[in-house]
């Protein structure tokens, strides 16, 4: 039986199957989060990731694993947020009364860009699209140069010092070749992290935020969204994009973040053009011209 | 109640209020580079080499056999150059043993991977320009062919001399995505302003003074022209509020002032007082050069830990990431617009 014909878990788990040559992503509607990190601990479980050298209290409410890194590929965040500190805006314009507090989880994990910076920096090729439109680090290949760790304007991708390589989430790529959905999307008991085609996610996300809107909870966005925040500068979209609750900037999100390789043309434009423009005063300043 | 401007636009956090800007508990919001003095002194190194092959270049238009003396200290320079700064930049990989990967792919959106084909190439042309003070003493074959890879070797040097800042650039660090352009400029002045004062320091050690001058002229207007480039650099990021977050300011301020004195006002001074006392003494141009020579090295580490620094605290690029029309909205884009109650 070829790989793509055996019994694809992801129908009854997920219910997409997993073809190759299709495009696929999560949707992580963080309304429905309730910051079990199940998420974590399946990713870290499926990827034998080790734990945190300082992963005891964080003192970041229920944060331990603090941020994205080469050995955590999915980071839930917890936002407290109460009336008094000036952190919660009664929700924008919504219909909703005024509440003492209000507690924001956010499973963060790898964007999977659709322009990835970190596919477009990386000299060796190391990190490439793959089959199912995920971005991935092939470790027989980085040589640890680094550059995809700037590159990334999200702080996602890291440099392990230990191992000398570069980091971060598959989408459980080789889950995914194997027919099952990624470990936690697969884990998460509320259908926070949903996995699935990204036509099909963002017709889903579309309909959770106009649901959302006429409940009264009118804060709620896409971020990551064809068009929406998190998809500026030239990134296009998101592949895993996200139903927050309040600005980007409390997640620690950048709101209007930039393509890098556009700003390489120019760079090299200009930078080329002022050296041959000393090359020419040289050229003149060198030659014959009296005695100076 | 939705966002106003001010609370866009303020500054300083009101007494028990919690801005979005300050991001999730002060944690950086994007990653550093992993890079360090190795980069810093491969990019210094690299243009310094890159810069001496192109003065070569001229200066073999001008009159080769003038300037003989220049075009074979440039070659050697070159050449060492290109050995140092391969084996720093093997050194820096965290898995040197792979460094033949960087030969896998040519990637035009990577400046890294065009860098490695262009220091490649500028490492192969400025060899076959060395086999002439190397080799072609006696051998006029020899030095014809050293004299044909002079250009090639002009023009891979002028890319090496600025690709770098490229490099920094096509980065999601505020310090050096804010400025490309600036910075291209600034880091490509400054490769040829330290390869003219290190050729003319060469010069004058030798005693021949007329070529010396011709020199100092060269770095003198390179150094002009970087003293510029550097605070239209340090402007823009300043706008672009690239260096925002509280413990920022102050010391990159220094920082920047710091490298615009030792690599600009400070030489510009010696290369005026040496004409000013019509140029018989070498002593002044040879402190100019160690200036620029200095301020290039200093340009590329403190820019380095500038970046580094601008990624540190969440403000600062949060800020650099937000949305220029967000001021104008009055509200913030992310909500989209006001939708009927």
């Amino acid at each position: 039986m070829s790989t793509y014909e055996q019994s694809q878990e992801a129908l009854a788990t997920a219910g997409t199957e997993i073809r190759p040559g299709r495009r696929y992503g999560f949707f992580t509607d963080t309304t429905l989060c309730i910051g079990c990190k199940a998420c974590e601990v399946a990713c870290k479980e499926w990827n034998e990731l080790p734990a945190e050298a300082d992963g005891g209290l964080s003192g970041m409410s229920y944060d331990n694993t603090r941020a994205l890194s080469s050995t955590t590929w999915r980071h839930v965040a917890f936002v407290e947020q109460m009336q008094g500190d000036g952190s919660v805006r009664t929700g924008g314009d919504s219909d909703l009364p005024e509440f003492q507090s209000r507690w924001l989880m956010m499973s963060d994990v790898c964007k999977h860009c659709a322009n990835a910076p970190c596919l477009e920096t990386c000299p060796t090729g190391a990190i490439f699209r793959t089959e199912f439109d995920t971005v991935v680090v092939q470790q027989d290949i980085c040589n640890g140069c680094g550059y995809c760790v700037p590159a990334c304007p999200f702080g996602v991708v890291d440099l392990d010092e230990q191992d000398g390589k570069a980091h971060k989430c598959t989408l459980c790529y080789d889950r995914l070749k194997g027919g099952l959905e990624p470990a936690c999307a697969k884990a998460c008991p509320t259908d926070s992290i949903q996995f699935g085609e990204l036509d099909e996610l963002d017709e889903r996300a579309h309909r959770r935020v106009e649901e959302l809107h006429d409940r009264g909870v009118r804060d709620a966005y896409l971020y990551g969204a064809p068009g929406g925040p998190g998809a500026t500068g030239g990134l296009a979209r998101l592949n895993a994009f996200f139903l927050l609750l309040d600005e980007p900037e409390v997640y620690n999100l950048p709101a209007a973040p930039t393509r890098p390789a556009r700003r390489v043309a120019p760079a090299l434009g200009v930078g080329l053009a002022a050296v041959a423009g000393l090359a020419v005063a040289a050229f003149a300043l060198l030659g014959p011209g009296g005695r100076r | 109640m939705s966002l106003r401007v001010e609370e866009l636009t303020g500054s300083r956090k009101r007494k028990g209020e919690r801005r979005p800007r300050e991001g999730y508990y002060g944690r950086p919001a994007v990653k550093a580079s992993p890079w360090n003095w190795m980069v810093a002194s491969y990019i210094f190194v690299a243009g310094l080499a890159g810069g001496a092959q192109l003065l070569a270049g001229a200066a073999g238009l001008v009159d080769r056999r003038r300037f003989a003396g220049p075009i074979r200290n440039a070659r050697l320079l070159a050449l060492g150059g290109s050995v140092a700064g391969v084996g720093l930049l093997i050194a820096d990989l965290r898995t040197p043993q792979r460094w033949y990967n960087m030969l896998r792919i040519v990637r035009p959106t990577s400046p890294m991977s065009l860098g490695t084909y262009i220091l490649s190439g500028f490492g192969g042309f400025t060899a076959l320009t060395a086999l002439g003070p190397l080799f072609g003493r006696r051998n006029p074959t020899v030095r014809r062919v050293a004299d044909a890879a002079q250009i090639p070797a002009a023009v891979t040097g002028a890319g090496a001399a600025t690709y770098t800042a490229a490099l920094l650039a096509a980065t999601s660090t505020p310090a050096w995505a804010a400025a490309p352009r600036e910075l291209a400029v600034s880091f490509g002045t400054s490769s040829v302003a330290s390869a003219a004062a290190a050729l003319s320091a060469g010069e004058a050690l030798a005693g021949r003074e007329s070529t010396r001058r011709r020199l100092d002229d060269v770095a003198a207007v390179a150094t002009a022209a970087h003293l510029a480039a550097g605070w239209a650099t340090a402007q823009r990021r300043r706008r672009r509020g690239a260096l925002e977050g509280p413990s920022e300011t102050r010391p990159a301020r220094r920082v920047e002032a710091a490298d615009l004195l030792l690599g600009g006002i400070l030489p510009l001074g010696l290369y005026a007082a040496d004409r000013a006392t019509g140029r018989r003494s070498p002593w002044l141009s040879v402190a100019a050069a160690v200036c620029v020579l200095a301020g290039s090295a200093a340009l590329r580490q403190s820019t380095l830990d500038l970046g580094k620094a601008s990624t540190r605290e969440p403000e600062t690029y949060l800020g650099f990431t937000r949305p220029r029309a967000a001021h104008r909205l009055g509200r913030h884009p992310a909500r989209g617009p006001r939708r009927p109650a």
